[in-house]
């Protein structure tokens, strides 16, 4: 196994940890490594091994030969406590420390009045697999994790929130779920943005929160279906967060079916991932993204997966533009203007023009939030702008419905429209975002069979 | 753009349009529609066919869609299960004037509002209407001949104050004009008679206490021969001094009639020290005479030429230095007008009062001046008139609005670093003579409270923190209404519509000042842009290079202030045609004229000078 890089700060939000070992230290797989100094999560080391080195922002350990299955176990202690010891961040992508999210530090008023555990099973960028693949597997423990959840919260309901096209994993919830009254779930339409915690909310709870609220303000805390496989796994294994479930998709040799990896060692790099699958297409490929296509970012080999890493994503090759103008459209659903900005350079364009989405609002800490995610507040006017400033092509990041409206007038206009997700999705081979022909909303019925049309196949 | 409950309600009778996709079922709301500002520009392109549209009013009212459309489909009686019977249109719009196109609520974001806006004058708001035009006024008088040419109107001040009867002297200051037919350069700075002499080794002084700059050197522009190259005119500013202990906008100023001194600069590779243009060239060609912040025809100049380090010219220090040495220069000038003019040799003396009207309607100007730091500031509030000691620079002071009176601003607070395009900037003279400064408080209908600077920095983040702070300080002015006006066009454009709406949203009736034409046009827009001055004057609507050929003159503010009493009066001001047109302004000029029974002389253009290469080249 290559060296594992232990980044001392595992989410995108939060302080750095500060190291408890030093350089030449042996660790064992589960060994406390880095402590918070601020908003943060505990760091265990993911496999048994010695520290060659320690930077500013990591901790890198030279794996054993030989690595166990088993690991250093947490202290007992309560439910909280050993979510909080074990290390738990969001794994949805933010990496939030669960323990803050669940807990306000008051005994006798919890974060919630008896209010939701809204349980993200959306798997909401598009071609990934690993969060339906492990409840698909063990659908139990999701229930049992929810539950220490929902008491340690002060919730008396728990929604697990799931697209309904995938009826098998739903059939065995809902098996379980006829005993289980406090618990239910809720059907969601197979479009972007799903996953998004205010979307989910809007959907499950049919309250629409305002950009810079929590879902607290709706009663409920939002918590990804991974994280609470985690929270189960800390309370009844005493097992800290050192393991990570990956899909790992793309220009891979093969074939573009989803590689779905459980248990890998945090801290493991892109590259070894890569190589696990079968290595890069012999076509070649044009970026690695680390994440969804619509929210991760791109990679270098050499990076280290996190806890709150649930893809690599290889692309197809990028188009030469032969520097013509494009203009980039920034929302709240995709990249910020940096990465849209890093696209238009890879596609060897020329930034022509930046407008924003109506309903990206920013906030105060700089990031941008959409203030009705998945419904479009229409964008004809933003077109009208890169035409009049000459651009030859449109890039976009837009949800599925604003993309539609794009498309709606874009092309009409001789506006050449780009995704940004496009050579990600080429890659899996899922339909490129264009036009939307499914329904917004489904029935809650498994078997009432919805409107929906195709969307628009790859290429 | 989906629109707000406000929105449609303005757009009761324009075509219902989906903004965007909506499912069988949907029931309308305003998010589902398009905004109609903007249809125009779709029908244009072919995107957009309205026929057999209903009107946003006719689906508002509980009205279903019956199938699933996409983006910019336009609500026909086949989609949805019911509609409203057409109404409210015929019987509306009789109570307008009928000719016109519908008032803009929202200025669509990409196209100009343009200019003026039609104006209906409601003639029976506010009895004595009277509009004093000083004879010949903008081009003429300011054109006339040196000596009666610096403030022509100001004595017009006291007559129009004591007529009314009720108006309340807050301050007055007077003005002593002193006749100069003559400069010299020589070894010695003084005054003898009606010929100033300037020590010529003052400017060499005033270079070398500045590092950025490698010389200065003065010379003497006659107008018997005004065809001289010159490199781009930097500022142009009034060579005036206190008297005494006396501070801005009190006591006694004396002025030099006759000549004023021109600042010029280039960097070392010979860039001119300008952004977007820049005027240098023969400057009988590219100096629109008579315009406030100009040369007037007659005048004698005092060319200050800087030049300073190369790619300095973009950078503050840069043109701080070079205003700096050439104030050098000037307060020598003023030491010398302090010493040796006497009141015998005073030509004129006005009294020029700060008059409040108490009753009447209480407004106030913002002027947004340029703050982008790079080569934009402004000097605030020097010593001496236009001066460099004593002052703060716009860009240190965070572009926070301040407030002025409107004798502090006559009597040359501000000391203009501006650099952007010639034809719309406002130069140091600019604010010494005004014109809607000059021509609010001269008006008889209206109360004019101050006068606000704010500036224009160059992020976003901080256009909207100023703008903030504007809109507070205008809300706790208490006022019915307000000008904002600016220079320059684009970047600062972001600005000047935020502060129409933080102004505008407070429930203050504003008019905006700006050059916009063809070129200027809005980057953006909000529905309190709806009343707009055009200050443009070029042929073609363009920054045409040519020195203040688009900034704010007396016939614009007089197009304002009606404007604005229409606006504050609760009239409705009309929306402009969709692309850039001299007629509109013709007609509400017309309408002025109709309404005062007065003539309106207008200024002449860029067509009225002789043409140069750089002109025939590029522009018209």
């Amino acid at each position: 196994m290559e060296n594992i890089q232990m980044l001392l700060k595992q989410g995108a939000v939060g302080k750095p940890c500060a190291p408890i070992v030093a350089v030449g230290d042996k660790v064992k797989r589960g060994q406390l490594i880095a402590t918070p100094t601020g908003l943060g999560a505990n760091v265990h080391s993911s496999v048994a091994g010695e520290v060659i080195e320690i930077t500013d922002d990591r901790i890198i350990i030279k794996p054993n030969a030989k690595q166990p299955k088993t690991f250093v176990k947490i202290k007992k202690g309560s439910n909280l406590e050993m979510i909080k010891e074990a290390g738990i961040i969001g794994q949805g992508g933010a990496g939030f420390p669960t323990f803050i999210k669940i807990y306000n530090g008051k005994e006798d008023k919890p974060v919630l009045d008896h209010g939701y555990i809204l349980v993200n099973a959306s798997e909401c960028e598009p071609g990934l697999a690993h969060n339906i693949a492990q409840i698909d597997a063990d659908p139990e423990m999701l229930l049992r994790g929810m539950h220490y959840v929902m008491d340690i919260a002060g919730a008396d309901k728990g929604i697990i929130a799931i697209k309904k096209k995938h009826r098998e994993t739903i059939e065995k919830l809902d098996a379980l779920l006829k005993d289980d009254p406090a618990i239910e779930r809720h059907l969601l339409p197979d479009i972007y943005p799903m996953g998004e915690e205010r979307a989910v909310v809007r959907e499950c709870l049919g309250i629409e929160l305002e950009p810079d609220k929590l879902p607290s303000a709706a009663n409920a805390v939002v918590i990804n279906s991974e994280t609470v496989y985690s929270c189960a796994k800390a309370i009844e294994e005493q097992k800290p967060l050192i393991d990570k479930n990956i899909t790992v998709r793309g220009m891979i040799k093969g074939g573009n079916e989803a590689h779905v990896f459980m248990d890998v060692p945090v801290g493991r790099s892109v590259q070894a991932l890569i190589d696990e699958a079968g290595g890069f297409d012999e076509r070649g490929y044009g970026e690695i993204i680390m994440g969804g296509s619509f929210t991760g970012k791109a990679c270098e080999l050499g990076d280290p997966i996190t806890k709150a890493t649930g893809a690599i994503l290889v692309t197809r090759q990028f188009r030469d533009l032969k520097g013509a103008k494009v203009g980039i459209l920034v929302c709240a659903c995709g990249g910020n203007l940096e990465r849209m900005e890093d696209l238009v350079k890879k596609y060897n364009g020329t930034v022509g023009h930046v407008c924003y989405c109506k309903q990206a609002v920013e906030m105060p800490n700089g990031s941008i939030k959409c203030e009705r995610p998945g419904n479009c507040p229409g964008q004809v006017k933003n077109n009208l702008e890169f035409k009049k400033a000459g651009c030859e092509y449109i890039i976009i990041g837009n949800c599925s419905d604003c993309s539609n409206t794009v498309m709606a007038s874009g092309p009409k206009m001789g506006l050449k429209v780009m995704h940004m997700t496009d050579l990600a999705m080429m890659a899996v081979g899922h339909p490129l975002y264009r036009t939307l022909k499914v329904s917004k909303k489904v029935d809650q019925d498994l078997n009432v069979v919805d409107n929906v049309e195709d969307n628009e196949t790859v290429e | 753009m989906s629109i707000t409950a406000e929105t449609a309600k303005a757009h009761a009778n324009d075509p219902a349009v989906l903004c965007c996709r909506a499912e069988a079922g949907t029931e309308l709301t305003p998010a589902n529609f398009e905004d109609p500002a903007i249809f125009p520009d779709l029908v244009d392109s072919g995107l957009l066919n309205l026929d057999g549209a209903l009107t946003i009013g006719q689906v508002l009212n509980g009205s279903k869609l019956t199938k699933t459309v996409d983006s910019l489909t336009p609500v026909t009686a086949d989609i949805v299960d019911k509609f409203d019977a057409a109404e409210g249109a015929a019987e509306e719009a009789p109570a307008e004037a009928p000719a016109e196109a519908a008032p803009a609520a929202a200025a669509p974001a990409f196209a100009a509002p343009a200019v003026g806006g039609m104006i209906s004058l409601h003639i029976g708001e506010g009895k004595n209407i009277d509009i004093q035009i000083p004879a010949g006024i903008g081009g003429g008088a300011v054109a006339a001949p040196a000596a009666a040419a610096a403030v022509p109107a100001a004595a017009a001040a006291p007559a129009a104050a004591e007529e009314t009867g009720e108006a309340v002297v807050v301050r007055e200051m007077t003005r002593k004009h002193y006749k100069i037919d003559k400069v010299v350069l020589g070894d010695e700075t003084k005054i003898e008679g009606t010929t100033l002499y300037v020590r010529k080794a003052a400017a060499t002084e005033g270079a070398e206490a500045q590092k950025l700059v490698h010389s200065l050197e003065l010379d003497v522009i006659t107008p018997d021969n005004y065809h001289v190259y010159s490199e781009t005119v930097m500022d142009i500013q009034p060579i005036a001094t206190k008297e005494g202990d006396d501070e801005l906008g009190e006591g006694v100023t004396r002025v030099l009639d006759g000549v004023v001194m021109v600042v010029t600069g280039i960097t070392e590779e010979g860039v001119q020290v300008g952004e977007f243009g820049s005027s240098e060239g023969y400057i009988d060609e590219n100096m629109m005479w008579g315009r406030p912040g100009a040369v007037d025809k007659g005048e004698i100049m005092i060319r200050a030429h800087a030049v300073i380090d190369n790619k300095k010219n973009m950078e503050r220090p840069g043109p701080i230095a070079i205003h700096t040495a050439v104030d050098h220069v000037t307060q020598e000038i003023r030491n010398a007008m302090k010493k040796d003019l006497t009141d015998e040799q005073v030509v004129e003396t006005q009294t020029m009062k700060q008059v409040r009207r108490p009753g009447k309607k209480k407004i106030v100007i913002v002027k947004e001046i340029m703050g982008q730091g790079a080569m934009h500031d402004n000097f605030l509030f020097p010593t001496e008139p236009v001066g460099v000691l004593g002052a703060k620079p716009n860009v240190d002071l965070g572009n926070v609005p301040v407030a002025a009176n409107p004798l502090e601003v006559m009597d040359g607070c501000i000391h203009a670093l501006t650099c952007i395009g010639p034809a719309s900037k406002e130069m140091s003279r600019h604010y010494w003579r005004e014109p809607l400064v000059y021509e609010a408080i001269h008006d008889d209908d209206v109360d004019l409270v101050g006068v606000i600077f704010v500036g224009s920095p160059q992020a976003n983040t901080d256009k909207f923190y100023v703008s903030r702070r504007l809109g507070q300080m205008v809300e706790s002015m208490n006022v019915d209404g307000a000008f904002v006006t600016t220079e320059g066009f684009g970047n600062n454009h972001v600005d000047f519509t935020s502060h129409i709406e933080q102004i505008g949203k407070r429930g203050v009736p504003v008019v905006g000042f700006s050059f916009c034409a063809v070129q200027g046009a809005l980057v953006t827009g909000n529905q309190y842009c709806d009343a707009m001055i055009d200050n443009n004057k070029s042929m073609s609507g363009i920054e045409n290079e040519v020195l203040a050929c688009n900034t704010l003159c007396h016939e614009d503010a007089i197009r304002g202030l009606a404007m604005l009493k229409a606006k504050m009066a609760g009239e409705k001001i009309k929306a402009p045609e969709r692309k850039y047109t001299h007629a509109v302004k013709e007609a509400n000029v017309e309408l002025i004229e109709k309404a005062y029974g007065k003539k309106m002389e207008l200024v002449d253009n860029e067509q009225a000078l002789p043409m140069s290469e750089k002109r025939k080249a590029k522009y018209d």
